[in-house]
């Protein structure tokens, strides 16, 4: 890939050569091909989906790779366990950072290499020397003896850097670091990927925000559809190239947003709701057929609001009206009865059955509006609600009998969002509906939101995918440390402002 | 629902028939498998249900197909069956119900207790609120199957644990009620039922293909059914589907601790003598039975129609070590070694399921569209 200037920098620590992996005969990643070098952030770009996650996990030995080799100081290995990978000095720091709560933060920075050394005895007074001593070296400012349950964010991912340091890290591959990150955050993160930069450590910065790519990395490795598109100095990117790359076609920032009736009635109405701790006061109205989309950092509060309304986590104070009726949500159930239907963030565990097949699960929630009156279920109806769904939504497999695991994001996606259409919804409440859902998907699944809201349905999208959010909503709500402080309307949602509003 | 007499008349009639028979039965089985919904255990056991048979039959024809013994397997499965699918429902979702034995013995101390108090003044009477009795041994299976329910769904133990809890509890309140004796005496109805046959097939055998078939429609066609089964295959994802777990949870148990019952029922019928350490063996037996037939272990999926032909397969075997003489020790070490047998098969194919689950976790793109050939730098 790069053969033309490995000579003029100092060999890699880690490359990938030629590798190929698929997953029950989809192929995830096709020839791909990728060097971490001492010295260099190497970014890699590409949206949901499109086979980051695979690679990380084969070069740090968690996946194995159907054909291709890793490289570790130039021996190869047709593929290597997780633990040879650490030994080797790589590591990967992942999004939730992988450290134990109720430790304090010394004893998570140097345990992991006590156990690899394999000492038996563990002496706190032995240990803390080597943990200020790391802390010294970065120039970080950590309180060693906090539990990590009670630090921040930013505070974990450091502790999480020290930690691997720790363990001798050579290669560090980060996994979306910034994603929970204020703006001064994400500074203080890039001071201290320079700084190791300058010990020679070699970085792998996955990431899907264009400025960020081109502020910290020297490299960067584009991927689209499990395929290498590009790799190169981060010099010969724009923005726009990158994002050309990545998706493959021109940006489409054009809002596709019907007119909204202005005496469409309001759905739902929120009235000073709040839960202590998650967020406070929150107030608006969702009219009828409209899409309005909440938007706001990782624990911004935005996903308690939905989890409140679904009746999760239910609201301590305020009020909840339906349709112009109050209603009082202490369960799911009594969120389902009021006509609220909730796609959750986490698909695989929250949203889908992965065992039971696809018909199973799109009557899931809506069993009991197909009995007979002999209190059976009746196969006709049931047959009839599956096959409007499965042809409706497009939901791509061989029959409606495939257990839901053998299916890909997108259409898993849809499996789920025809569970929910199936119980009619006044309200559908949508948390990251297109995360890990290719492009073209994507569109298809915001096309049937719109579709659904035409027909009467409200919609709440919860995400912080600025595009999306412009592409769909007719107002987005911007959420900060728990209070609502912006409603953007009309011209005012592009992609910059919802960012600046997000994260200022 | 009935494929072991067919089993039998082929067998008995000329074992060369056998293939033959088996290749009906294959297909008609992989049939009924399909229309019920159920996905293992069912074919598997089929089969193992052939081996065993033909095995015995060729080891010692002469007491293995005697009709006594033929008569036996079909009286004594049923008690053993029906409290096995009782297990099946509660482990569909993901728990287990280690007090169903102790619930069938205090079901039958409860109907020998009422008869026998009646009786002492007035055996007519007895005998004319026969039916009653045995109601009231079945409502009290109820009763103790909603008390493990409400523990696990309401107060949220850990279903191994409540129910073994709620074991010590029915099994001591039988000691003590009973003063650890055994109890003479059933009504009438009871000793009617027992004996009476339907063309050849014993009445209490037809009775345990009813509980089946209604457990199955129950299962399968039911949104009860489909929501235990939900509730079992990932409790997290019914939480978000609005399924209610509570009334789920104690729905099942109660429906579990009513089929213990009517166990209790089949005891006394069978044999007109209740005592709290009645079938101790039971107990393991009954979940070995349930895993055979297919039950996951962990919840979700069951099969009616396995369960049915496990109680069976270890029914015969059973009786078959009885004809070649082997102890109930050895039949012990043979129902561990059956279990073994299977779970190895199960984790060969749940190796395989795990890995292509990793399909649905691992991201990547939806569709594998050919790439126009953009240039690498």
């Amino acid at each position: 890939m790069s053969s033309d200037t490995v000579s003029l920098v100092p060999s890699p620590v880690v490359s990938a050569n030629g590798i190929f992996k698929s997953f029950g005969g989809v192929p995830a990643l096709v020839d791909v091909s990728i060097d971490l070098i001492p010295g260099e952030v190497h970014c890699l770009a590409g949206e949901n989906g499109c086979g980051k996650s695979t690679l990380i996990k084969i070069i740090s030995g968690v996946e194995r790779p159907d054909s291709g080799e890793i490289l570790i100081d130039g021996v190869s290995h047709s593929h290597i366990n997780a633990n040879a990978a650490i030994k080797s000095g790589i590591q990967v720091i992942y999004q939730d950072f992988s450290l134990f709560p109720n430790l304090t933060v010394a004893e998570n920075i140097v345990l992991t290499a006590e156990v690899a050394r394999r000492r038996r005895l563990y002496s706190p007074a032995s240990v803390r020397p080597k943990a200020e001593e790391i802390l010294r070296d970065l120039g970080l400012d950590l309180d060693l003896d906090r539990e990590v349950s009670e630090l921040s964010v930013a505070d974990k991912q450091l502790t999480a850097i020290c930690r691997a340091l720790v363990n001798d890290a050579r290669a560090i591959i980060m996994d979306e670091p910034t994603t929970a990150l204020t703006h001064s955050e994400v500074s203080r993160l890039f001071a201290l990927v320079e700084r190791l930069r300058a010990r020679g450590v070699a970085l792998m910065f996955v990431s899907h925000k264009l400025e960020e790519v081109l502020a910290i990395s020297q490299r960067l490795t584009i991927m689209r559809s499990g395929r290498q598109i590009v790799t190169g100095p981060t010099t010969d990117f724009d923005e726009r190239s990158i994002s050309h790359y990545m998706t493959g076609r021109e940006v489409d920032e054009s809002r596709v947003v019907s007119e909204l009736d202005a005496t469409a009635p309001l759905a739902l109405e929120l009235v000073d709701l709040s839960l202590a701790g998650a967020y406070r006061n929150i107030s608006f109205g969702l009219r009828r057929g409209e899409i309005l989309g909440v938007t706001g950092l990782l624990g911004s509060g935005r996903t308690e609001i939905a989890e409140s309304l679904f009746g999760v986590t239910p609201a301590d104070e305020g009020q909840i009206k339906v349709n112009g009726a109050p209603v009082r949500i202490r369960s799911i159930q009594d969120a389902v009865s009021a006509g609220i239907g909730y796609v959750p963030e986490d698909r695989l565990s929250q949203g889908l059955f992965l065992e039971k097949s696809i018909a199973d699960n799109i009557v899931a929630s809506s069993l009991r509006s197909h009995r007979t009156r002999w209190g059976t279920l009746s196969r006709d109806a049931i047959a009839s609600t599956i096959k409007h769904y499965f042809h409706g939504l497009k939901i791509n497999a061989r029959n409606a009998q495939a257990p839901v695991r053998t299916l890909s994001g997108g259409n898993a996606q849809r499996v789920v969002l025809a569970k929910w259409l199936a119980t009619s919804p006044t309200v559908l409440l949508l948390n990251g509906p297109t995360v890990g859902v290719d492009v073209g998907s994507k569109q298809e699944i915001l096309e049937l939101l719109r579709v659904e809201a035409a027909k009467g349905m409200s919609v709440i999208v919860i995400s912080d995918d600025a595009p999306e959010l412009v592409s769909s909503c007719h107002r987005v709500l911007v959420i900060k440390q728990g209070r609502l402080t912006h409603i953007l309307e009309g011209d005012e949602i592009t992609v910059d402002t919802i960012q600046e509003r997000m994260s200022a | 629902m009935s494929p072991d007499t067919k089993v039998r008349n082929g067998a008995s009639g000329a074992s060369a028939l056998l293939p033959r028979v088996n290749d009906q039965l294959e297909s008609w089985t992989q049939r009924l498998v399909r229309g019920s919904g159920a996905h293992r255990g069912a074919g598997r056991m089929v089969v193992a249900l052939l081996i065993a048979f033909a095995l015995f039959t060729a080891l010692n024809p002469r007491v293995f197909l005697s009709p006594i013994n033929l008569q036996n397997i079909a009286v004594a499965a049923p008690e053993i069956g029906i409290i096995s699918i009782a297990m099946m429902l509660v482990m569909l979702t993901g728990g287990i119900d280690l007090s169903l034995v102790a619930i069938a013995n205090f079901s039958a101390i409860t109907i020998s207790m009422l008869h026998n108090t009646i009786a002492a003044s007035d055996p007519a009477l007895a005998n004319s609120l026969g039916i009653v009795i045995v109601l009231a041994g079945i409502v009290v299976g109820m009763l103790g199957g909603a008390v493990n329910g409400f523990l696990v769904s309401v107060v949220g133990i850990t279903p191994i644990l409540a129910t073994l809890a709620t074991m010590q509890i029915y099994n001591g309140m039988a000691i003590v009620w009973t003063g650890g004796t055994t109890l003479y005496g059933a009504p009438q109805l009871l000793a009617t039922i027992g004996q009476t046959a339907v063309a050849n097939a014993p009445l209490l055998f037809i009775i345990f293909l009813a509980v089946a078939v209604l457990i199955a429609i129950l299962v399968n066609r039911t949104a009860l059914g489909r929501m235990i089964q939900l509730e079992g295959a990932n409790p997290v994802a019914a939480r978000y589907s609005a399924i209610p777990r509570r009334a789920v949870l104690m729905k099942t148990y109660t429906y579990g601790g009513m089929l213990a019952g009517l166990a209790g029922v089949l005891f006394l019928a069978r044999n007109p003598t209740a005592s709290a350490d009645y079938g101790a063996s039971y107990v393991l037996l009954v979940i070995v039975i349930a895993v055979l037939g297919g039950t996951n272990p962990t919840g979700g999926f069951a099969s009616v129609t396995g369960v049915v032909l496990a109680t069976l397969t270890l029914q015969v075997v059973s009786s078959g070590f009885t004809a070649i003489r082997l102890s109930s020790y050895e039949y012990a070490i043979a129902q561990g070694v059956i279990l073994i047998a299977v779970m190895i098969l199960d984790a060969v194919s749940s190796t395989r399921a795990r890995r292509q689950k990793k399909v649905a976790s691992a991201p990547r793109s939806d569709v594998p569209t050919p790439e126009t050939a953009l240039p690498r730098a």
